[in-house]
């Protein structure tokens, strides 16, 4: 079932066109994310979606409710979580949260949000006292305090340090258990692959591609890095890698001392072929990867550009 | 949820907002009234500080003339005798010139004699009390004078002029109630600050992304900073009353209306200077130069009247010129409803918060402020 659908979606500032054409559709219970790089158009996105910005072009539906006719009753029914993280900094957490709670129809407990985003503990410090991390995730509370069906959550872990972010996946990963719909946007990669059922690249204001991320890198290519390294150092790897040139699936290697890097499309038949060959010689090899693609490959190879975080 | 109830949490929650925030209550209530204090102790006073001078009497030939000027001299309140009685020549000297004394009145010598002496320390020749005391001696002589003939005395007509008592009340009253004044405009002039915190901190967005009612959250804002006032104002008054004896006559229907009107209209402004204010520093500076050039030219500290007669018409057209002397009209002077000079400063009031207020919206509405930030 489709919670959202945006159609043709344009906007421009002055002279710049921050968003071109722009249309998706995002189902009831997925983890939709929208990555690209600064400027690509994704907040000016988000805020038209959220009803703050109204866009020149396009259309926006919540299932049969639209900004014109139901305002309220979609406010109602979203949660949002917008970048700057805005909340009265002088009342404490629980207090936000009531605040909160007394705009909408219905609402879930104080208490039951506080669990959720691990802040029992802080309840009673005033917010300016909170860390990045706390202050990021009491934002997200807000977003859940009326108990939404569709969460916004914009950048979520930007600028939160490993673990700070850890806390937030585990409370999307939360979200999407209790049934709930996210649309997510993200400066990680990681995060993206980690979080999302579907990802929507987006650049200069237009949409590059959607699927889900391994769907991406599946189509990205089928080659992969595989990395060896020798005990018996330079002479071996050399021998090792004038062997694997022979191989039909290795379309090429590098060699930097006793390290040997070959790209291949089968690499569970080239390393046979080479663990065959080194017991054959009894060499002995240290260390052995496959390094996976990434989104980021997948980036930058549908934008042309270099992900910056 | 119902609108009662949201607007007792949102209520609520501006009240801790303004208990919490230390500089509100740094200039909302510390700085006013040390601001009274400083200047009623240093213009007012208590009503015992009238003028008052110590002096030596010097009769070292009594006869009847100057055993009538000692008695009369007696009567005198504002003269103290040093010892209480006459002293020789030569003792008041040394009294003068180690300023234990005022000044020494040196009494006629023989009941032929005509003349006083003023015997004052050269150091104080040009002082006021040295001005004084010779003015008041010149009426007793012109008594003295008067009486020889047989005209009739006007003796404590004259006197009255002299101490001023009842005039040091009333600059307690102005300045009670011009602080009053100053206390609510401030407030209403920098209290706006919060609304470009919320603008720059994108509070405000926030806030419109939730079905909240943004005019009951106005509301509630509106409602708590009118009760701060009103303690602004219970608080100065209370102060100025009892510690410093100011009388107060309130007509609470016209201060009502006063207060309400004048309220609302800084805060009007406020709402202006945040309508083209990026940051809180920006906001402060425009607030601070507005309320500076207020606090001195509309009749808070000093009357309007003893202005440059250039500067007057300025006065006339600042808003806390008539916010004053409303206050005082109802608080000092129990100036009923019916009163039309308090209509007209009512008047000039509403056209002030109306003219900032349309101007403050329309300018948040040209630039879109909310909608793009």
């Amino acid at each position: 079932m489709k919670v959202l659908e945006v159609t043709h979606l344009q906007k421009s500032f002055g002279a710049i066109r921050a968003v071109q054409d722009i249309s998706f559709s995002v189902e009831a219970g997925e983890v939709f994310t929208i990555i690209g790089p600064n400027g690509a158009g994704k907040t000016t996105t988000l805020e038209m979606i959220e009803g703050l910005v109204t866009p020149d072009h396009g259309e926006i539906h919540f299932g049969d409710m639209n900004w014109g006719n139901h305002a309220v009753a979609i406010k109602m029914k979203i949660g949002v979580q917008p970048q700057s993280s805005a909340m009265f900094d002088l009342l404490t957490p629980e207090e936000n949260l009531d605040l909160f709670a007394t705009f909408y129809d219905k609402a879930r407990p104080t208490e039951e949000i506080l669990e959720l985003i691990n802040l029992t503990e802080h309840r009673k410090n005033q917010v300016k006292k909170l860390s990045g991390g706390q202050r990021q995730r009491l934002a997200i509370g807000l977003a859940m305090i009326s108990d939404p069906d569709i969460i916004f959550l914009d950048e979520p872990t930007t600028g939160l340090d490993p673990q700070a972010r850890r806390h937030i996946w585990d409370i999307i990963l939360e979200l999407k258990k209790l049934g709930k719909t996210t649309i997510l946007t993200t400066h990680y990669m990681e995060e993206a692959e980690k979080l999302s059922d579907r990802v929507c690249i987006v650049d200069q204001g237009n949409i590059v591609t959607i699927d889900t991320p391994s769907a991406l890198i599946e189509k990205l290519t089928k080659e992969r890095e595989v990395r060896l390294a020798f005990l018996d150092g330079e002479e071996a790897a050399k021998v090792a890698d004038v062997f694997a040139n022979q191989l039909d699936s290795v379309s090429r290697t590098e060699r930097d001392g006793s390290t040997l890097k070959l790209w291949t499309i089968k690499p569970e038949d080239t390393l046979l072929d080479l663990f065959k060959f080194t017991k054959e010689k009894e060499y002995q090899v240290e260390q052995v990867s496959i390094r996976e693609m990434s989104l980021e490959d997948v980036f930058i190879a549908f934008t042309g550009k270099e992900w910056r975080d | 949820m119902s609108n009662f109830k949201q607007f007792k949490k949102m209520f609520s929650a501006q009240l801790k907002l303004t208990l919490r925030e230390k500089q509100a209550w740094f200039w909302g209530i510390f700085f006013p009234v040390i601001l009274m204090v400083i200047f009623m102790v240093i213009f007012s006073g208590s009503s015992d500080d009238e003028f008052q001078s110590e002096i030596a009497i010097v009769a070292d030939n009594p006869n009847p003339v100057s055993e009538m000027l000692l008695t009369q001299i007696d009567q005198l309140p504002i003269l103290d005798v040093k010892s209480g009685e006459p002293v020789s020549r030569n003792t008041a000297e040394q009294w003068v010139k180690d300023q234990e004394v005022d000044a020494a009145i040196v009494l006629p010598e023989s009941a032929e004699d005509t003349s006083f002496v003023l015997v004052v320390n050269k150091e104080d020749e040009q002082g006021v009390t040295t001005q004084a005391l010779s003015a008041i001696l010149d009426k007793i002589v012109q008594q003295a004078n008067l009486s020889a003939v047989g005209a009739t005395p006007t003796y404590d007509i004259q006197f009255e002029s002299v101490t001023a008592s009842t005039n040091e009340l009333n600059y307690t009253d102005f300045l009670l109630t011009g602080m009053i004044a100053l206390s609510i405009a401030q407030g209403g002039m920098f209290g706006m600050v919060d609304l470009v915190e919320m603008r720059r901190k994108g509070l405000i967005k926030r806030l419109r992304m939730t079905p909240a009612k943004m005019g009951i959250f106005g509301l509630s804002d509106m409602v708590m900073r009118l009760l701060f006032s009103i303690v602004q104002i219970l608080l100065l008054s209370l102060i100025g009353v009892f510690i410093f004896g100011a009388s107060l006559y309130i007509n609470f229907f016209s201060l009502t209306i006063v207060f309400l009107i004048g309220a609302l209209s800084f805060n009007a402004l406020g709402y202006l200077i945040s309508s083209f204010s990026q940051t809180q520093n920006a906001y402060m500076g425009v607030a601070n130069i507005v309320s500076f050039l207020m606090m001195f030219l509309s009749g808070v500290f000093f009357p309007i009247e003893t202005m440059p007669d250039w500067l007057q018409p300025v006065s006339n057209i600042l808003p806390l010129t008539y916010f004053a002397e409303g206050l005082r009209d109802s608080m000092v002077y129990e100036t009923g409803i019916f009163s039309s000079t308090l209509w007209f400063g009512i008047g000039v009031l509403v056209i002030w918060g109306a003219i900032t207020f349309l101007l403050g919206s329309w300018l948040y509405k040209r630039k879109s402020i909310v909608a793009t930030r």
